[in-house]
């Protein structure tokens, strides 16, 4: 009997991985919930922030602010999607379930990570247009616009990573989606201003031109270097508590 | 369950003689700081390698000689203690999630609340003299800021640990956000080294201080540490000695 336990084949990181991400997409395929509900919030966000704006002077000009606005709203949209992501797992048993079958920890920290970037990025990039339509109402934007990509990219790693951790956290805790922002918002925030200030830079340059645009993609690599590291060892504590 | 090596606390004399000599250390930083260690001219920051005068509501201090910088002598070792202990608490908490011993996660936890009650008055004291140099109550600036969001996260940890109800879970995860939230601060001590400020000037690199300068602030530092050693110790008494009660008032029940 053990040998034949021990003789069965692992099945491989990769098909775990694959099999939990795929559950994931077909699950969001089936009802949009995730990237519908993010995505109604992201647009709401921008039509408030059209009430701040419209009571600025003429000569104000909204991309020196810009930046702050666009993260500002990724940080909120994607406190909803990190929240509904778990939600779902813990109230229909599934993480249970998950836990049951031989399936490495870490594993389901990177597939969960993975799909929640892949959501998190898709609205992200369908409220692009909608922000520069609304909010930059057809300013140019100054740098070359590709320069966005890697704040952006680093960013949403930054964003799904972390929050995937917390995420599990709070799910398990009673104020659930008001624990998640409390803790979520001061962790991120080293990351959040690296981002603003990359995105800046390229939005609307500063005195310093693109200056800041280099140091701060480093701080957002360091951090996310540390962090993802950090939440992909301690994932194990938090599902397995 | 509960082994008890890790249940000792330091014995009373070690805890009560500490307690006399942080009082008597900070005495001595009070005394020397403000009748002997001389006036200090405001700071200099390096900016692209050349240094410029700090400014204070737009007047450059660096040739000013400010009484306000006394509390510099008790804001910075009270700043250096919130990091040490805040460390001290981490490693707590990382020795929790390894060996899984309730005793370490009251350790970490009582670690946190020491270092919140320094971090609280890290930001009175910073706070007094923000106002008093450049007439704001605040300022947005790197060091503030990143220790703003240190204040954050040790607040969070304990809204955290209020909202988990089973005790396993909930050591776990604060072991997990202690370390994760650990984090800020090495970036708030360094973020003076990367972003030049007037306000928080590397005081080793812009020149040093005398001797007589140093001397308080050294003092002050050790009297500091001493000082929320002691305050830790005594709370950790406190708490075991309420779980014994608790034991045995289930022991008397059941």
């Amino acid at each position: 009997m053990e040998r034949a336990v021990s003789d069965r084949p692992k099945i491989s990181s990769w098909r775990q991985f694959s099999a939990i991400l795929r559950k994931d997409i077909v699950a969001e395929l089936r009802t949009f919930e995730m990237i519908t509900s993010m995505g109604l919030y992201i647009l709401l966000t921008l039509v408030v922030y059209y009430l701040a704006i419209s009571q600025a002077s003429g000569e104000f000009d909204v991309r020196e602010i810009s930046a702050g606005l666009l993260w500002l709203a990724f940080i909120f949209t994607s406190l909803l999607g990190l929240n509904r992501s778990l939600v779902h797992e813990k109230d229909q048993g599934v993480l249970e379930a998950i836990l049951l079958s031989p399936i490495d920890r870490p594993v389901l920290f990177a597939a969960k990570a993975v799909g929640n970037f892949i959501f998190i990025g898709i609205v992200e990039l369908l409220s692009l247009p909608l922000f520069y339509l609304f909010i930059l109402q057809g300013k140019p934007i100054e740098g070359p616009w590709y320069l966005l990509i890697p704040p952006l990219l680093l960013g949403t790693i930054g964003i799904a990573g972390v929050g995937t951790l917390l995420a599990t956290m709070s799910v398990n805790t009673k104020g659930r989606d008001v624990i998640l922002a409390v803790m979520f918002v001061p962790i991120m925030f080293p990351l959040l201003y690296a981002a603003v200030a990359a995105t800046s830079a390229v939005i609307a340059p500063g005195p310093e031109g693109m200056g800041p645009y280099l140091p701060a993609m480093a701080i957002a690599a360091v951090y996310d270097g540390i962090m993802l590291l950090g939440a992909y060892s301690l994932y194990e504590f938090i599902v397995c508590a | 369950m509960t082994d008890k090596q890790s249940m000792r606390v330091s014995p009373n004399w070690l805890v009560f003689s500490l307690l006399g000599a942080s009082a008597v250390l900070l005495l001595v930083d009070f005394v020397l700081a403000f009748f002997v260690a001389p006036l200090q001219p405001g700071a200099q920051v390096y900016m692209n390698g050349q240094p410029v005068s700090a400014l204070i509501n737009g007047v450059a201090i660096s040739n000013q000689l400010l009484f306000s910088q006394k509390i510099f002598y008790f804001h910075v070792p009270i700043a250096i203690g919130s990091f040490l202990i805040f460390t001290f608490a981490m490693v707590y908490s990382v020795l929790f999630l390894l060996r899984r011993d309730k005793v370490y996660d009251t350790r970490a936890r009582i670690g946190m609340e020491v270092t919140l009650v320094l971090v609280l008055l890290t930001l009175i004291t910073g706070d007094l003299w923000t106002r008093h140099d450049w007439g704001a109550w605040w300022v947005w600036e790197p060091r503030l800021t990143t220790y703003f969001i240190l204040f954050l996260l040790v607040v969070s940890y304990f809204v955290l640990r209020g909202a988990v109800e089973d005790e396993e879970r909930k050591a776990t995860y604060a072991a997990v956000f202690g370390i994760v939230a650990w984090v800020d601060v090495p970036i708030s001590f360094v973020i003076t080294r990367l972003v030049p400020s007037g306000v928080h000037p590397v005081v080793l690199r812009s020149g040093g201080i005398e001797f007589i300068q140093l001397l308080p602030f050294l003092l002050g530092l050790v009297g500091m540490v001493c000082f929320s050693w002691v305050l830790y110790q005594l709370r950790l008494r406190e708490e075991f000695a309420r779980e014994r009660v608790e034991v045995l008032k289930t022991e008397l029940e059941g």
